[in-house]
């Protein structure tokens, strides 16, 4: 006899309440995923510049929030918390991809690596916001981005990236001078080439 | 150094409202005009909301159905992992014990003289003046019979012992394989 046949619970699903319970169910999901699909993607293509990596990142985000155990439950803590929950996924998935390729640090990252050009390039706000995000290093770009696009307090960008509140402060303030003046510098220039 | 304005909080709800710069006092947007902090918040909020926007509107999604059924699959393979491993840890432990049955048994016989490997000898090994051949018969000539009854390093146990010890260790490392 096969020892699964004394094990018929596990393989029915239900061997750990905490593993095989799903966090919310399908149609649930398919709610939250479409109210958050696409801002996670926005977040995920523009702060690596890269589309296809960000499509990649944000299924892996949501196979792996749904998989994990430590998730937040959608009916105990909400939506809010689960979105956060999973920006954090995809930050740390960032993070590990950024990494992956070179054993520096991912502020020694050089900030054109990431300047690849992208196909929404054409749209007007990538114009001006695409090249001065290419001239900022990817921990400002996220950071600008979850505080700006996204409307995150410094308390929730630190619970998603893993950074102290103090330093997010601090940080923030640096990023946003440095992109402030790039965005200036990137007008007058559109203006002088008009 | 970090010095903010104290007027930031009503740029910002104006920009997150969307009320930003229709629904602004002139008073305020004067002072944005002469204010960095708040003039650096009001560009950068609007460059990133555009963006957002743009983004978000030109993206196409997978269906959910299958990001669904693919969180099922992976959690449906770490529960059976997590049960196989102690299986897996009885496998090995079997495996071992088998191990150690096959080395304690060959010394055994080496203890005993290797009695077998002079009975291969004598079926098997040419005769002055005659060519090597293995004689089946052999097996069953009435003195190995009773030689077999009686002791227990005789072929008649011997063969089937290492035998059931090969099928056994066979089917312990298939069983241990078998997950990869």
């Amino acid at each position: 006899m096969f020892w699964e046949s004394y094990l018929p619970s596990a393989f029915a699903g239900d061997a750990q309440p905490d593993v095989a319970q799903p966090l919310m169910d399908d149609e649930a999901f398919a709610g939250f995923y479409e109210r958050s699909a696409r801002s996670l993607w926005a977040y995920l293509a523009r702060t690596s510049g890269d589309p296809a990596l960000a499509e990649d990142l944000m299924q892996e985000s949501y196979v792996r929030f749904l998989s994990a155990a430590g998730a937040p439950s959608h009916l105990n803590e909400g939506e809010v918390a689960c979105r956060r929950y999973l920006f954090r996924i995809a930050t740390n998935l960032l993070r590990d991809h950024w990494r992956r390729p070179r054993a520096a640090s991912i502020e020694g990252i050089p900030e054109n690596f990431f300047a690849r050009p992208s196909h929404a390039a054409q749209c007007d706000s990538q114009m001006t916001l695409g090249p001065a995000l290419a001239k900022m290093r990817p921990r400002e770009r996220q950071l600008l981005w979850l505080a700006h696009a996204e409307g995150y307090s410094h308390g929730e960008i630190a619970e998603v990236t893993g950074l102290a509140s103090a330093s997010i402060r601090l940080l923030l303030f640096r990023a946003r001078r440095k992109i402030a003046r790039l965005l200036t510098d990137e007008k007058r220039g559109r203006v002088k080439a008009c | 150094m970090l010095k903010t304005c104290s007027r930031e909080n009503e740029v910002r709800e104006l920009v997150e409202r969307g009320q930003w710069p229709q629904a602004c006092a002139p008073e305020l947007r004067a002072h944005v005009e002469s204010c960095r902090s708040c003039a650096d918040y009001v560009l950068i909020t609007t460059a990133f909301r555009s963006a957002r926007a743009e983004a978000v509107a030109g993206v196409t999604l997978p269906p959910p159905g299958v990001l669904w059924w693919r969180a099922q699959l992976r959690r449906r393979n770490a529960a059976v992992e997590r049960i196989g491993r102690p299986i897996l840890g009885a496998q090995i432990f079997a495996l071992a014990i088998n191990l150690m049955l096959a080395v304690a048994f060959i010394l055994w016989q080496a203890r005993h003289g290797l009695a077998w490997l002079s009975w291969f000898s004598s079926t098997a090994g040419p005769a002055q003046g005659q060519q090597a051949v293995f004689h089946l018969d052999s097996f069953w000539s009435p003195q190995l019979l009773s030689s077999g009854l009686n002791s227990m390093t005789s072929p008649l146990v011997l063969i089937p012992a290492i035998a059931t010890l090969v099928l056994l260790g066979g089917v312990v490392v298939y069983l241990a394989t078998e997950k990869q």
